[in-house]
């Protein structure tokens, strides 16, 4: 009896509140699916992204991790669940890498695209040391001495798809040494282990202001807020674009009122003041793309990581 | 300047409401290591939202109590079940076990509380002392430097042989070989999966942990059964605490204390190793300085006092390249760092002269939670050994349904469910064929290690010979060098006095 009243009260509640209120979604906690380990920063982001979205939408968001192999466990995990909207998960470009590489059959397209929701801008960053303190200087020297520039990335993974992007735009030739994530190649480029790696300000700031590290350039359109001085990539004279972007995607099926209720919860959560605070001070940049727009941008992003993936097969 | 920041620190720590966080915290990091297949890292990352919303030093506080009391906890499991409760608590099991089975759980349980306690205060000290220093020579150590030290620390797989040598090897190549499945570390490239889903992501270490030490043991205590040796009960109900005289009774080994702490602290501060190697290594230090090497493995304090005090020190190691340079020693550090980073704190070579308060807060949190880790221990000693007085049938089943809990919620992966059956059959098989499990372990843990560095060291110069014209890598290489021979030489001698009586105590 009182579950009816109840019941009919959340109705009136509901129609009161204002019409197309796609249902009554979320109105059960929502499990958050991040394809990588704790600690790192899509756990980071995704965790704040999460907080967010409780706020907004009063449902818990736990986040549960499923790392391995590059992110595809958790996302072929994912792409079985429910498409209710009840489980949510997080692409970026390592998805594309891991697809293009034959690591996984998943692409992008086996998701549907809700929002993205974080840019880390990436930098070019050189390690402090006799032969080069820049990007022009780099390039001479990687000319003169083909192979001895030591590159610390990721094999097969998205800071590799950056090196080869710049080493294809320098013309140039780098041996590559492998490294599990950002923060063992901010640590080998300190110690001097290897001579440039793409970072992260998150990750290698604190080292550019001891005087450790040099930031020779970031793959943005314009420079960015946190970095004032360091000139973009395309000011140098090559256009190029490096950025982690994150984003959240549904399992394919999903209902459209699903997907916009959430990509509208998200856009509420993202442009809370405590959630922006949180994201950039995890170094995320602004950012906000819903639906439609984040659709269109994964696309281009397929044609520009196509012609350079061949570089990374060698 | 550094006074001052020390008293602004302590005042923050020192808040009603932090310590009591702290305690809580310290609490369960002390349960969910002690519970076989939970470890201190998911302890921390449950914490990790909960510090989003607390001051920055309050958090990481709350954080560092996890932490310390979690390199205690897994004692807990070692000394009364037999089964690590924490990876780094795999050494624990070799004496404290048979200490406590042999009627004296209360010592075991006070011995290693009091190591962990003083392992945890010296690492501190260094902490303190030395962090800038160590964390930059830490961080210069390049892959050739690596891949040195984990061929020095294959070879203490000679110290956790047990009784025959070739068996151990044959463990140690079958934890290498277990360690090659799945994506390799450098490419990611499948091997030895047989296109397998449940092979494909490869094997978790702590899944053959939990398999290996756990299931082969609880698998041994169905089988001694109504056996009559040990009634019900999985211990002989004698409890004896005598907290004060063992505290003596530890400080009566300062050299080992001492030494296994440094062990500690240095590992820790090697980012990528951490606490389960620490323990292994500082018992091998302690069994091969030890006048009476052949009592280990049988119930000798010493072997309690090193493996404990070797992986509480790592707690303060791992903090060492975190402060100093913002580098996070382990994936707990890393963890805490993402705690301070949403915050605001930029976590870099500049925090100690930036953030005083904070850096020298998190010292006088470390020394805080280790007092509070005392004094919970001390408290609810009498608790833990309840455990000992529940029936088997009640005991057994509880701890096999908490590791197969904790297999799962590592990777949230149910492939790795099966995968913990099967690893726990074949460690079940190899202890009933007396091979010791410990080398395979320590197999696991350092086969990826010594490969990713191997092929770094190699991408980054092609000439092997750097191996040994750097000085540090070669040092170490000869360390290795000298720890087989001096291995090899002890079994000898040990064979040429134990040829008359066959020994037939268990290895671990």
């Amino acid at each position: 009896m009182f579950r009816k009243i109840a019941v009919a009260a959340g109705l009136l509640a509901a129609a009161i509140a204002g019409p197309a209120q796609a249902q009554d979604y979320p109105e059960k906690p929502i499990e958050f699916i991040v394809p990588w380990g704790p600690g790192g920063g899509s756990d980071t982001l995704m965790r704040i992204v999460a907080m967010g979205l409780t706020e907004v939408t009063g449902q818990p968001v736990p986040i549960v991790n499923m790392p391995g192999v590059g992110g595809t466990v958790g996302l072929a995990e994912f792409a079985k669940r429910p498409a209710d909207g009840y489980t949510i998960s997080q692409i970026h470009e390592g998805l594309y890498t891991a697809n293009k590489l034959g690591i996984t059959e998943l692409s992008y397209k086996n998701f549907i695209p809700v929002a993205l929701v974080t840019s880390s801008p990436q930098y070019l960053v050189l390690s402090k040391n006799d032969n080069f303190s820049n990007l022009e200087e780099l390039k001479a020297y990687a000319e003169a001495n083909p192979g001895a520039v030591r590159a610390g990335v990721t094999l097969g993974g998205v800071p590799h798809l950056h090196m080869a992007m710049i080493e294809e735009a320098l013309g140039v030739e780098f041996s590559y040494v492998g490294f599990r994530d950002t923060g063992e190649r901010i640590r080998a480029a300190v110690g001097g282990n290897v001579d440039i790696v793409i970072g992260d300000v998150a990750s290698a700031s604190e080292f550019v202001k001891n005087g450790d590290l040099i930031f020779a350039g970031v793959g943005t359109e314009e420079r960015t807020a946190e970095e004032p001085d360091v000139p973009t990539m395309a000011e140098q004279g090559y256009d190029l674009s490096m950025a982690v972007t994150r984003g959240v995607v549904l399992p394919a099926g999903t209902p459209d009122e699903i997907v916009e209720a959430l990509d509208t919860a998200l856009e509420k959560a993202m442009s809370l003041p405590d959630i922006r605070e949180k994201m950039t001070n995890a170094g995320s940049a602004e950012i906000y793309l819903g639906h439609e727009a984040y659709k269109a941008y994964l696309d281009k992003l397929d044609s520009e990581v196509d012609k350079v993936v061949g570089k990374l097969q060698g | 300047m550094m006074l001052d920041a020390f008293l602004a620190g302590a005042h923050q720590v020192f808040a009603f409401d932090t310590l009591i966080y702290m305690l809580i915290g310290s609490i369960a990091g002390i349960i969910a290591a002690a519970i076989p297949g939970f470890t201190v890292t998911m302890a921390i990352i449950l914490t990790l939202p909960l510090t989003f919303s607390m001051g920055p030093l309050q958090g990481v506080s709350v954080m560092l109590s996890v932490y310390v009391g979690g390199y205690t906890g897994g004692l807990i499991s070692a000394a009364l079940l037999g089964i690590p409760g924490t990876p780094s608590s795999v050494a624990t099991t070799f004496d404290a076990y048979p200490m406590a089975r042999g009627g004296e759980p209360g010592r075991a349980l006070s011995l290693g509380v009091w190591s962990s306690f003083f392992g945890t205060v010296i690492s501190t000290i260094v902490l303190i002392l030395a962090a800038p220093p160590l964390a930059m020579i830490a961080v210069k150590l390049g892959p050739w430097e690596y891949f040195s030290l984990i061929v020095f620390a294959l070879t203490i797989v000679a110290s956790l042989v047990g009784n025959s040598l070739m068996r151990g090897l044959i463990a140690g190549v079958i934890g290498l070989g277990l360690a090659t499945i799945g994506p390799d570390p450098m490419m990611g490239q499948p091997r030895l999966t047989f296109e397998s889903s449940i092979l494909l992501p490869g094997l978790p270490f702590l899944v053959v942990l939990i398999g290996i030490f756990a299931i082969s043991q609880l698998m041994g205590e169905v089988e001694d059964h109504g056996k009559g040796n040990s009634s019900d009960a999985l211990i002989p109900d004698v409890i004896e605490f005598k907290t004060w005289s063992v505290m003596r009774e530890v400080l009566m080994h300062p050299v080992n204390l001492v030494r296994s702490s440094l062990v500690g602290v240095f590992i820790g501060a090697l980012p990528g190793a951490g606490g389960s190697i620490a323990n292994l290594l500082a018992y091998d230090q302690a069994k091969r300085s030890s006048k009476n090497p052949e009592e280990f493995g049988k119930g000798t304090p010493d072997g309690v006092i090193a493996s404990e005090a070797g992986n509480s020190a790592t707690a303060g190691g791992g903090l060492i390249p975190m402060i100093a340079l913002g580098i996070p020693g382990s994936a707990v550090d890393a963890i805490l760092m993402a705690a301070l980073m949403v915050h605001g704190i930029s976590v870099g070579p500049r925090l100690i002269m930036d953030n005083a308060d904070l850096a020298y807060g998190m010292f006088v949190a470390m020394v805080v939670s280790s007092l509070m880790m005392l004094v919970v221990c001390v408290l609810s000693m009498r608790l833990f050994l309840r455990v000992t007085d529940i029936p088997k049938q009640f005991i057994v089943p509880t701890v096999m349904i908490c590791c197969v809990i904790g297999a799962f919620a590592l990777n949230n992966r149910v492939t790795d469910l099966y995968l913990l059956g099967a690893i726990g059959l074949v460690g079940y098989g190899l202890k009933s064929l007396d091979y010791p499990l410990a080398p395979l372990v320590l197999g696991v843990i350092l086969g990826p290690i010594a490969e990713t560095n191997l092929r770094r060291a190699l991408m980054s110069d092609g000439d092997w010979t750097v191996f040994f014209t750097r000085p540090i890598s070669a040092v170490l290489l000869a360390a290795a060098l000298l720890s087989v021979i001096f291995s090899v030489r002890s079994v000898l001698k040990m064979r040429k006095k134990d040829r008359p009586a066959t020994d037939e105590q268990d290895g671990d």
